[in-house]
């Protein structure tokens, strides 16, 4: 037994949810450490409820664990009433599985799913007593500290905490880094040895072999490649997604989670390419599993975890080419097992009639839009392709069929935006208001509600909008009032997100690695769980700035060149910029370009594919 | 339909799965067992299943009660069998019988536990002293307010041994629909009487009782 497991269970019955921080989950993986030759500690930089909702730990969770010598554990931040306990006893942040100490792990890997978990990075590496700065760490071959996910896009801001990104999809990459360690630890080799030679894998970004000059104007002037490491750093995929690896079992949870149920996956990438959506371009190219292996994947994982309930997970599952044969046999299934079937990311449009009927049976959660921009000049200028027609045609339907609320997600700041947009927002949401009551039909004895909830627009690398300016907190809060003051009835509510958490966002998600120090500051500050509303500290944050001297508008409201050097422009997520350049070219002039599907637009993926995306 | 009562364990780290949480991994445990468990019939069916007593957060248990129903005919061992190969870790059925007599028949509930403390011998004479007072008064929180109530009558000490570094007990106290005492009750009572600090520690559930003395079956 693990000599910290008294320890800890001293202290458990005085933290909320106990269950968390001790591990002994079904579906967790236990092995004798004595035999393992490489462990790692996937670490999710927030609680336990969140992260293990995260399907890509579980993934390559169960895909590192099928290697009977490696030991992959999980590791999540703990709460701050856990936190402070574990501080007071010198409790160090351990792993679920062997409740070892993550100071014992050879890899220990972070994801970085978003922006405002990056505080939480440092907080972990002192918990776990590791030196949070790569620098301090010394050149024994031992924790390796590495991250993957969407952020490490652009990992500079947190370049001098690591000791390597990983780009890309990680089903193959991981081993292949574990293996090179194995062999390497072996030999006795340093970790700077260990480095050079990761650095010549595909996919790994070894950030300490990069050094950045700038400009007197603060943009960057050149990078200098050391070490022979590659001048770009070309993300990983897994070519043949219908037969990649994924688990026939999960760990489940015996508190609530965020996502409690199976996650098939059932496709990747996006052929949308809406211009504000990272996700819609790193991942790509837009890979699908076929009906076979979804059913497969479903039926085995329901029957190894017990779940009663199975979610498909997807950026935009009804463009799958066979959602049709997809949904009608996973209904046959679920109905059976008496399974939920939930199908978040669907789109209506483009269903037929009868599948619409059994989809009612299986899904009577709300109706939701993101329609994104409230006028169509605007949805045309960010590539939405979301037409008021087909809201209101799906609305008529919904209504109809005993519907009476309806949710809108809307972004506000989106370039090119004027108030008539924002107006828009709100003559939308009374037009459907007037259509339910044009409904002879409607559910009778019910009000109609529309939530309206408004995201700030937050500049993202690898999108056409990368080089857009983020709207100034003045211009947010004038639009704020604006559309409050436009809304005329209580049938609609309107919500949004406070705008310095975005503002911080777009700064961490654009800035260079002159922001780590910033980063760090802030963290000494005592900035931690930045995206939990209750616990974000801006005055801290705008300290951490000042002391550092570094200028967020420089990074969030200034737009940056075509021409000029971008923090992440030696990292290839094989989409082309210039692709991004005539992208957002043609979003200034408010014109669309078709999806994938229906016509080529040269983004430059299936020149390093190989193939034609679609054929 | 048979009417199935199983008595289980819940030690180790499952005692720190909740009563609510308990609910959900027992409706994964028997989608995993794949037994014939009978669903309710109404608009959102689901497995029934019902437990005779909550348990605390951090006590284990060596008697929990669980009441399901199954659809097809078989044998209990192959029952208790199949639900232990995909229990957690912690969580064991100990048998699996027919349901004899109705959950009303509770009246009482074992718990063993150790008082830990620096000074064990000065702590087992307060909790003589404690024990062998003529009432018991704590403030119990129910729901029309706190109540002051005597727990005295109700307590039955069956052992108390001083063993190295703790006090070692057996109590028996009510439980039940009717009166549900739980030992931190008891703590806290002591607590008041003296001001050596212990800590209780392996609280654990031992025996669901009838008025008769006799275990629930």
């Amino acid at each position: 037994m693990s000599e910290l497991r008294e320890k800890i269970e001293k202290h458990l019955l005085n933290v909320q949810k106990p269950s968390r921080y001790i591990g002994g989950e079904v579906g967790s993986i236990m092995k004798d450490a004595s035999k393992i030759d490489v462990r790692f500690a996937f670490c999710f930089p927030d609680t336990y409820d969140i992260g293990m909702s995260h399907l890509g730990m579980k993934i390559l969770y169960s895909l590192i664990n099928e290697r009977e010598n490696y030991w992959c554990e999980r590791v999540f931040a703990p709460g701050l009433d856990f936190e402070e306990i574990m501080r007071e006893n010198d409790i160090p942040l351990y792993a679920l599985e062997s409740l070892d100490p993550v100071k014992d792990f050879d890899f220990i890997g972070f994801t970085m799913q978003y922006e405002l978990s990056y505080t939480n990075v440092l907080n972990m590496l002192e918990l776990a007593g590791i030196p949070v700065f790569a620098r301090d760490r010394g050149d024994e071959l031992t924790n390796i500290i590495c991250a993957g996910g969407p952020c490490v896009c652009n990992p500079e801001p947190l370049a001098d905490f690591f000791d390597l990104f990983i780009l890309g999809e990680g089903e193959e990459v991981n081993l292949e880094l574990m293996d090179l360690y194995l062999e390497m630890k072996k030999q006795g080799a340093g970790k700077l040895d260990f480095l050079r030679r990761a650095a010549q894998i595909q996919g790994v970004y070894v950030p300490q072999f990069y050094k950045f000059h700038y400009k007197e104007d603060g943009t960057i002037d050149h990078l200098e490649v050391t070490d022979n490491a590659p001048e770009k750093v070309r993300k990983r995929i897994i070519k043949d997604f219908d037969s990649v690896y994924y688990p026939e079992n999960f760990v489940v949870p015996f508190t609530e989670i965020v996502q409690d149920r199976v996650s098939v996956e059932v496709l990747r990438g996006c052929i949308r390419g809406c211009r504000f959506c990272q996700a819609g371009f790193i991942y790509r190219p837009f890979r699908e599993k076929h009906t076979d292996t979804i059913v497969r994947e479903t039926k085995a994982l329901c029957e190894n975890t017990g779940y009663d309930e199975v979610s498909l997970a997807s950026l935009s599952t009804s463009d799958h080419s066979e959602i049709d044969p997809m949904l009608t046999e996973l209904i046959d299934y679920t109905a059976k097992e008496k399974v939920n079937l939930s199908l978040p990311s669907l789109r209506v449009d483009n269903f037929s009639e009868s599948l619409l009927e059994k989809i009612k049976k299986v899904r009577k959660s709300g109706l939701t839009f993101a329609a994104e921009g409230g006028t169509q000049r605007l949805r045309d200028v960010i590539n939405k392709n979301v037409s008021e027609e087909e809201i209101m045609n799906t609305c008529r339907i919904a209504f109809k069929g005993g519907y009476a609320s309806v949710k809108l997600y809307f972004m506000m700041g989106l370039p090119t935006e004027t108030d008539e947009d924002i107006i828009g927002i709100a003559e939308l949401a009374h037009r459907l208001i007037d259509l339910f009551y044009s409904i002879e039909d409607r559910p009778k004895g019910k009000g109609i509600q529309i939530s309206i909830s408004c995201a700030t627009f937050v500049p993202k690398p690898f999108t056409p909008f990368q080089f857009e300016p983020q709207d100034t907190r003045e211009m947010i809060e004038h639009k704020q009032k604006l559309l409050l003051d436009s809304v005329k009835t209580k049938k609609v509510k309107v919500s949004y997100h406070d705008s310095n958490v975005s503002m911080l966002e777009a700064v961490l998600a654009k800035g260079d690695r002159r922001l780590c120090q910033a980063i760090y500051t802030a963290w000494k500050k005592g900035c931690k769980f930045d995206s939990w509303g209750e616990h974000f500290h801006y005055d801290r944050w705008v300290e951490a700035f000042e002391e550092c001297g570094v200028d967020p508008a420089f990074y969030a409201n200034r737009r940056f060149e075509y021409d000029e050097i971008l923090p992440w422009d030696h990292l290839d997520y094989y989409v082309d910029k210039k692709f991004f350049i005539r992208e957002n070219q043609t979003a200034h002039k408010a014109v669309t370009t078709p999806n994938c599907r229906q016509r080529c637009s040269g983004c430059g993926v299936n020149k390093v594919v190989g193939r034609e995306c679609f054929c | 339909m048979l009417r199935l009562r199983a008595v289980f364990e819940k030690k180790g780290r499952a005692k720190y799965i909740s009563h609510l949480d308990l609910n959900r991994c027992m409706l994964r445990t028997f989608r995993r067992s794949k037994l014939p468990i009978w669903y309710t019939e109404g608009f959102n069916p689901h497995p029934y299943y019902s437990f005779a007593l909550a348990l605390s957060l951090g006590f284990e248990s060596s008697c929990e009660i669980m009441d399901f129903n199954i659809t097809e005919d078989m044998p209990f061992d192959e029952v208790r069998d199949r639900l232990n190969a995909v229990m957690p870790e912690g969580m064991r059925i100990v048998s699996v019988a027919e349901q004899v007599q109705k959950i009303t028949f509770i009246t009482e509930a074992e718990y063993s536990f150790s008082l830990v403390s620096d000074e064990p011998e000065k702590l087992e004479e307060a909790v003589h002293r404690l024990i062998s007072a003529d009432e018991i008064l704590i403030e119990k929180k129910t729901k029309k307010g706190i109540k002051t109530v005597d727990i005295k009558p109700d307590m039955k000490i069956t052992d108390c041994v001083l063993s190295g570094g703790s006090v070692d007990m057996v109590m028996r106290l009510p439980a039940g629909t009717q009166t549900n005492y739980n030992p931190t009750l008891f703590f806290e009572a002591l607590r008041k009487e003296t001001d050596i600090p212990f800590e209780p520690e392996k609280i654990c559930r031992t025996a669901i009782l009838c008025a008769d003395g006799n275990e629930f079956k």
